[in-house]
């Protein structure tokens, strides 16, 4: 018997998401974490791809590099764009034919739209939005089970969910919460075709046009520096001031939640629980409470600085540097020695 | 005429929590219950298509007999009919069997007075799973649209709809047959300030009342905690942390703060190499 | 076309006038409408405070069977003087104070409110909360209703009574008073709820268990020579502390009123109360100070207005929930006799200003007519002589060994050095007449 721990592989446009590589990474830690079972048992444990999509063999070929051992691809054009019931056709069906014992899925709005359809499909238990899992042991039951812990009722309890008589184990996981594995070029891994036919029941609902968005692609998630401003700000145009520190540091601006719904910023720059999880090198915190649900998608960061009037904001618990003060003042300062300093190297 | 149908929750308002000082512990006591943002939306982007179109209004929910109070902002938002489907049977269901519960309801109601579209908001502020509108879809066979942004078209003659929906990559409008499901975004609609006869409509209205076994009797191995695969083997806290080394500018004043801390940044591996591609 | 939204009697705010006014008038049999624009009724009201037994049970005689929501009874009351860094108290408790029932509860509006209101519903009053009263909807210079904030929001009734607190708006709209609230002659009090455990208030506060409490009017170093009172309450776990001062007052000297407060709380001998206590509410509120001398006209063609709308507020004795009680309770019957007699002019709503001559709302609003302006003027009653108590009795206590003649004459030096003599006698004569009306 081998027990497969599966990740899907999302694509679009031809692309491998990374969240998809973060996951193989989780993916074969958790088989590491088995290994004495395996042992005891005699058994093998393997970390598979599934991946559906139209001349995506590359795709395919990047997830082997990730640490996927072997990939199930269903390549048609009648998976060129992503549907939810063609998807989550294809999908069950080859999890019917394959047993995994996890499976694991970016909670990306793709993968989001997915999973609970192939969960309830599947009648398993899927956890979402997990922030850790790992295989261990649990009560009144023998062997390892996948423990999907995450936040809930809005950060401020963690909860960790189990799933033991159905399979597989399903969780999605937010982009960026776990760190992707390096790539190895010279990783092999087997490709294995499969086929599935799309009937025309399955297209009740059809892409019938897709408007790109005009600005570029915000990729808070995967920014390297970003400042984020929260309802310290005080109002929408305080966001200019922090897209010009984010700007002078090569940066992205970020948001808390109540800036969100107070609408002075799009939903896009949100960073938190609901909004995305970032492991920035720098993240700047001016304005932001730091409530726990803002906490959960910012505290990987490696460097964390926070401005903030209340000495007793909770985003100083976090902070690598807290600054008690008025970000009105701190940042033009900022700006201003950052500038100089840039102005002496020239 | 039209009929629309939106499932809703109430939720403890968790933008709203009070962490107990002595146990780390959120204080579950006192939190007040809201009808969940995200339905809220749904059921005004709803009653607006409900009305343009000459229509009718249900909206579901289930949840302890305090939900009717959501039912009863539904129906302020221009809702015709309430139900609250609530059993102590129903207690410690996951998603899996919240949406067979709810699928349960809405085909019933469909049996009677089809319906052309159904709508969910896109997760509850609670659980945050966003699991339990496809988990619908699914069991009713129906096409599925999530992050539903806009309605463009709603056409009952010809059977389809036109929908919006937002992706990281941009909008999809996606062309659906009738009926079909769709999850809300806050954006789909704004929420009326109802009018005085819809607001004097909706405290004067009593929903209907749906039990386990009255008058759809639900398979008792599919609801509650027998129906969940999944369960909560552990709660707690989130951790503490250290607090940070603080500077308060009214102490040291601006420009030696902001000196400190970009002294303080640039000695930091991380923030050194950014400070190298930008210098 | 939506139908006319039509009531026998519309009462603008959910508060204690307005749920009064509506239980009785409910209780006759009319169609009764509750406006209010809060998400509940008590929403947007706030106090010390303390509520008065003779009030809740004229409105309830079974008033105590039906378990109302009060925290602890006021078995002790009485003055603080605050001077800088001591206290002098005054307080009685037993004897007369020991009555069955006590004749004050200490209270939370949040509380308390929505359940007062519970009552009126439950006699067949209709409450429309989350809405907004606008304006009046006239007919041939009679009110024969009112518009609210929204869409369709025409309310129609031949009567209205206008129950709207502090800020009165509509008030000021009917033209039954021709000023908006003067800065002069409101106060602001600003309070925090803090949770102390049951036994520390007990402990601390000296009360023999927790079916005692206090109610203490602060006088003195507290609101830092501005006219202006302090007070003290205990819930059951908690204890509510709070100033109040004139906006005038407070846009004088430019305090601001979390200044005001904070400096209470960590008077030397307050800070000790609330050690390691919780805070759990942070809040303010507008309070009428000038009783008679700002009271409106209460009445007019198809309207009446009770309540802090009013101006019923006795301030100096913390005396407002009894006269909105009584003054809904007045006001709903002259609705009822309106009713009755099917005239709703302002000929027959004058009745509603006779029934309140007769009671103590009108007498002791007349009897204070001239408090507000003596402590205006005053101001060194609240700096001057609860200081100088606290020396006089101070230096009484400890000055032995010194001639008692000596100990007098430093004593009352000690009065001279802040007031001259002539200027403290005519102070006791002002503040005389200031109490007794004269």
């Amino acid at each position: 018997m081998t027990r497969r721990f599966w990740v899907f592989i999302e694509q679009e446009v031809g692309t491998m998401h990374p969240v998809a590589g973060e996951l193989l990474g989780v993916a074969q830690r958790l088989v590491t974490e088995i290994s004495d079972e395996l042992e005891a048992s005699g058994e093998e444990a393997i970390v598979e791809g599934i991946l559906i999509g139209c001349e995506v063999e590359d795709v395919a070929r990047n997830a082997i590099e990730h640490g996927a051992e072997r990939v199930y691809m269903v390549d048609d054009t009648a998976f060129e764009h992503y549907l939810n019931r063609p998807y989550t056709e294809a999908i069950t069906n080859l999890v019917r034919k394959h047993k995994p014992e996890v499976f694991l899925i970016g909670a990306t709005t793709l993968g989001r739209d997915l999973a609970g359809a192939v969960a309830t499909s599947l009648k398993t238990g899927l956890t979402a939005d997990c922030t850790k899992l790992e295989m261990g042991p649990i009560r009144k039951a023998q062997g390892k089970y996948l423990l999907a812990t995450r936040p809930a009722f809005g950060g401020n309890v963690i909860a960790t969910i189990v799933c033991k008589d159905f399979k597989p184990q399903m969780a999605t996981v937010r982009p960026r919460v776990f760190e992707s594995p390096k790539r190895d070029p010279k990783a092999k891994g087997e490709i294995v075709r499969e086929d599935f036919k799309v009937t025309p029941d399955m297209l009740a609902a059809k892409l019938v046009e897709f408007i790109q968005e005009e600005q570029t692609q915000l990729n808070l998630e995967y920014a390297d520096v970003i400042v984020s401003g929260g309802k310290g700000l005080g109002k929408a145009d305080g966001f200019n001031l922090i897209k010009e520190l984010a700007d002078e540091l090569g940066g992205v601006v970020g948001s808390s939640r109540a800036a969100v719904d107070g609408g002075w910023i799009e939903y896009e720059h949100q960073v938190g629980q609901t909004g995305k999880h970032v492991r920035p090198k720098l993240y700047i915190a001016a304005g932001i409470s730091g409530a726990i649900q803002h906490k959960v998608g910012m505290q990987d960061s490696d460097y964390i600085l926070a401005i903030n009037t209340d000495p007793n904001a909770p985003i100083f618990e976090i902070a690598t540097l807290g600054v008690v003060g008025d970000l009105y003042e701190v940042i033009p300062e900022m700006l201003k020695q950052l500038r100089a300093k840039k102005g002496a190297q020239a | 005429m039209i009929h629309l149908l939106v499932s809703v929750k109430q939720v403890p308002d968790t933008t709203n929590i009070r962490i107990d000082p002595e146990t780390g512990s959120m204080i579950r006591k006192g939190v007040p219950a809201i009808l969940n943002p995200y339905d809220a939306h749904a059921v005004a982007a709803a009653a607006e298509w409900k009305r343009k179109l000459n229509g009718k209004l249900t909206v579901i929910t289930m949840g302890p007999p305090a939900a009717e109070i959501a039912l009863k902002e539904c129906i302020e938002m221009g809702a015709d009919r309430g139900v609250l489907i609530s059993d102590r049977k129903f207690a410690g269901s996951d998603t899996l069997a919240t949406s067979y519960v709810l699928a349960e309801a809405i085909r019933k109601i469909h049996e009677e007075d089809p319906l052309d579209l159904i709508f969910f908001g896109k997760q509850a502020i609670d659980g945050d799973t966003a699991q339990v509108g496809p988990g619908a879809a699914i069991r009713l066979g129906l096409p599925l649209i999530t992050y539903a942004v806009e309605i463009r078209e709603i056409n009952q003659t010809e059977g389809y709809a036109l929908i919006v929906r937002k992706t990281e990559r941009g909008r999809e409008i996606i062309k659906t047959t009738l009926p079909a499901v769709l999850t809300a975004e806050k954006a789909i609609a704004e929420i009326p300030y109802a009018s005085l006869p819809d607001l004097i409509n909706s405290l004067r209205y009593e929903p209907e009342n749906w039990s386990a076994e009255e008058p759809l009797a639900y398979d008792v191995d599919k609801v509650g905690l027998k129906g969940s695969p999944t369960w909560v083997a552990k709660s707690g806290s989130p951790e503490a942390h250290e607090p940070a080394e603080t500077i308060i500018v009214a102490k040291e004043g601006l420009s030696t703060t902001v000196e400190k801390v970009l002294d303080n940044m640039l000695a930091n591996n991380s923030v050194a190499s950014i400070w190298e591609e930008i210098k | 076309m939506t139908e006319k939204i039509q009531f026998d009697v519309v009462i603008v705010g959910g508060g204690m006038a307005g749920s009064t006014a509506a239980a009785i008038t409910a209780r006759e049999g009319l169609n009764v409408a509750v406006i209010e624009r809060g998400q509940k009724p008590g929403a947007k009201n706030y106090f010390g405070g303390a509520l008065y037994t003779h009030a809740l049970q004229e409105i309830y005689p079974d008033f105590f069977d039906r378990r109302p929501p009060l925290e602890r009874p006021v078995t002790e009351t009485g003055f603080w003087f605050l001077s800088e860094d001591g206290v002098v108290k005054m307080t009685v408790q037993g004897g007369v104070v020991d009555n069955d029932p006590i004749d004050a509860y200490v209270a939370l509006r949040a509380e308390f409110d929505p359940w007062w209101a519970e009552q009126a519903a439950a006699e067949g009053a209709f409450y429309i909360p989350k809405t907004l009263v606008t304006d009046f909807i006239y007919e041939d210079g009679k009110v024969i209703g009112v518009k609210t904030d929204r869409p369709d929001g025409d309310v129609y009734a031949p009567v209205v009574i206008i129950c709207e607190g502090v800020n009165n708006l509509l008030t000021q709209k009917l033209g039954l008073i021709d000023h908006d609230v003067l800065i002069n002659k409101t106060a602001l009090a600003v309070k925090q709820l803090i949770s102390v455990p049951a036994k520390d208030i007990n402990a601390r506060l000296g009360l023999p268990d927790s079916k005692h409490g206090m109610a203490i009017s602060v006088v003195g170093d507290v609101s830092m020579g501005m006219p202006g009172l302090g007070f003290l309450y205990t819930t059951s776990s908690a204890l509510s502390l709070g100033v109040g001062v004139t906006l005038e007052a407070l846009q004088e000297t430019q305090i601001k009123p979390y200044e005001l407060l904070q400096r209470y709380l960590e008077h030397p001998f307050i800070a000790p109360l609330i050690e390691d206590g919780q805070l759990m509410e942070y809040g303010a509120h507008l309070i009428p100070e000038g009783g008679w001398t700002t009271m409106p006209k209460l009445y007019t063609d198809g309207a009446m207005v009770a309540g802090d709308a009013a101006s019923m507020v006795n301030a100096i004795h913390w005396e407002g929930t009894n006269m909105a009680i009584t003054a809904g309770k007045q006001a709903a019957l002259t609705a009822i006799e309106a009713h009755r007699k099917n005239d709703f002019s302002a000929k027959t709503l004058a009745g509603y200003q006779d029934r309140l001559s007769e009671l103590f709302v009108f007498k002791d609003l007349k009897q204070y007519r001239k408090m507000s302006a003596f402590l205006e003027n005053h101001p060194e009653f609240m700096s001057v002589y609860p200081n100088f108590l606290n020396d006089a009795m101070g230096m009484f206590f400890t000055g032995f060994g010194k001639p008692k003649r000596k100990l007098y004459k430093d004593i009352f030096r000690k009065l001279t050095e802040r007031r001259p003599l002539f200027k403290a006698v005519g102070d006791m004569v002002a503040f005389g007449r200031a109490v007794t009306g004269i």
